[in-house]
């Protein structure tokens, strides 16, 4: 087992709170489709599970490691939220690729610029966009920067929250082929966020539904 | 050469009161609605200053170290409770941080300025001591006013960025120093852009004092430059200080940005 979250309980709403608890497990390769209505909680899930917010209760595991075991820096580099809305910094292309790697977790590591490169073409970026102002992508361009970012920090985890929300159709397959072949790795899972389903090209897939109003429900692969 | 203060009397400061009237007229031809507020403030003019002036004649009398001590902490007590309210950005901020930094950076460039560079006798002189370090205090107090208030401000515009950088696995530093450097700078900038044009624009309030009470300009130049290169110390000590504090209460115990700072999709 890679990736397990038990009872994971947080309360959403400040007017008529309600409390949402949820659990979940990974397996290497495997891809956890979180589906619920708009403010159901998904995206806090997924903030909760990285470590960016805390929850009221429930606790995580990573390769059988209680969360409480691993410092938050760690865990997060590890179980990598990628948020819906890019993050995008001062620079070019290149920067914001490189800017992982200028923290100390990843003191020996630097930025595979030839992965990095190979991964832009395989998402259908063109290679002049390297030295570009990151200010100047378009959304979809954005998302993908932010995409191909996260998949070299190497995470073993992957929160991905609607990934594909500004992607056209080929843009969109293209990230779904990156994320399968990325799967195939021992060590590696993704939790994902969709409100299409337009990840039916994905397999190992299981899925876990938030309802609005306190219940949970899981049902099979 | 004229070499001595010419004294106002009581009949003369009476006769401020044609300033106040000018002021009074403006404000209620166009009705500002300061009028109130006009009146107020110049009678608190008088009262405070007259007070302070008597004290301050009482307490050079005196010239105790320890009574120096004091009033120069209570004036940093006051002014952090001041520089922290002024801080729209900030909310329910202790004042405590502020008054550690304000401390430090008022006792510590303070020091330098009274005991080695103009050092009086005795070395802790109430009259050389107070009125240059109600100076730090003043400009420390609006420097670390600035930068907190950017602090707070850059940790909301760019919560976006922050939080990707903890996802990267970055700490809380790694992910906030570039809201910290740019904090630092904001309560930087005023003083270091007044020493370019100090002189030029107008006469800095005390180098006018000292000539108005009589002294060679070419003397209150010379405390001007100590006094204007010790408010620029003191302003990049408070920043840095309050700031290298401040930051880590912008996150949780786990190294997550606090929930009120962040604004959520």
């Amino acid at each position: 087992m890679l990736f397990e979250f038990k009872n994971i309980t947080y309360t959403l709403g400040n007017e008529g709170p309600r409390n949402i608890r949820v659990s979940g497990t990974l397996y290497n390769g495997e891809v956890l489709i979180v589906q619920g209505p708009s403010g159901a909680g998904k995206s806090t899930l997924f903030r909760i599970l990285s470590r960016l917010q805390s929850g009221i209760g429930g606790e995580a595991f990573l390769q059988g490691k209680s969360w409480l075991q691993i410092p938050s820096s760690i865990w997060r580099a590890n179980v990598h939220y990628l948020a819906q809305k890019p993050a995008l910094f001062d620079g070019s292309v290149a920067d914001n690729l490189a800017i992982p790697f200028a923290i100390r977790i990843r003191n020996s590591k630097a930025l595979d610029v030839n992965r990095a490169r190979e991964l832009m073409e395989r998402l259908l970026l063109p290679a002049q966009l390297w030295n570009q102002d990151a200010r100047t992508l378009s959304g979809g361009e954005a998302s993908r920067l932010a995409f191909i970012r996260a998949v070299l920090i190497n995470p073993m985890v992957l929160l991905l929250d609607e990934p594909t929300a500004a992607l056209d159709e080929p843009a969109r397959q293209s990230m779904y082929q990156v994320l399968s072949e990325w799967l195939t790795t021992t060590d590696r899972a993704a939790l994902l966020i969709s409100h299409t389903d337009d990840y039916r090209q994905l397999e190992h897939l299981s899925f876990l539904n938030i309802k609005p109003l306190g219940g949970h429900e899981r049902y099979g692969k | 050469m004229e070499n001595s203060i010419i004294p106002i009397s009581n009949f003369q400061l009476a006769l401020t009161v044609i300033l106040v009237l000018i002021t009074g007229g403006i404000s209620s031809v166009l009705k500002l609605g300061l009028l109130k507020s006009l009146i107020w403030g110049t009678i608190r003019t008088f009262v405070q200053l007259t007070l302070v002036g008597y004290a301050l004649t009482y307490i050079f009398a005196i010239n105790n170290l320890w009574l120096i001590i004091a009033i120069i902490t209570l004036m940093c007590y006051i002014a952090s409770r001041t520089a922290v309210k002024r801080t729209s950005n900030v909310p329910d901020y202790p004042t405590l941080l502020a008054f550690l930094s304000l401390l430090a950076s008022t006792y510590l460039v303070g020091s330098i300025v009274v005991t080695l560079i103009i050092s009086p006798d005795p070395w802790y002189s109430a009259r050389i001591a107070i009125p240059i370090f109600g100076m730090i205090l003043g400009n420390a107090m609006n420097g670390i006013a600035l930068s907190l208030d950017r602090l707070y401000g850059e940790a909301r515009s760019r919560t976006t960025e922050i939080e990707a950088m903890l996802a990267f696995g970055a700490t809380p530093w790694e992910a906030i120093r570039d809201s910290v450097r740019e904090a630092v700078r904001a309560g930087m900038t005023p003083t270091i852009n007044s020493l370019m044009v100090v002189g030029l624009v107008s006469l800095p309030g005390m180098m006018t004092g000292q000539i108005l009470g009589g002294a060679d300009p070419s003397e209150a130049v010379r405390y001007q430059i100590v006094v204007m290169l010790m408010i620029a110390a003191a302003v990049a000590i408070g920043c840095l200080v309050l700031v290298g504090l401040s930051y880590k209460k912008l996150f949780n115990n786990d190294g997550a940005l606090q929930p009120f700072y962040g604004v959520r999709p």
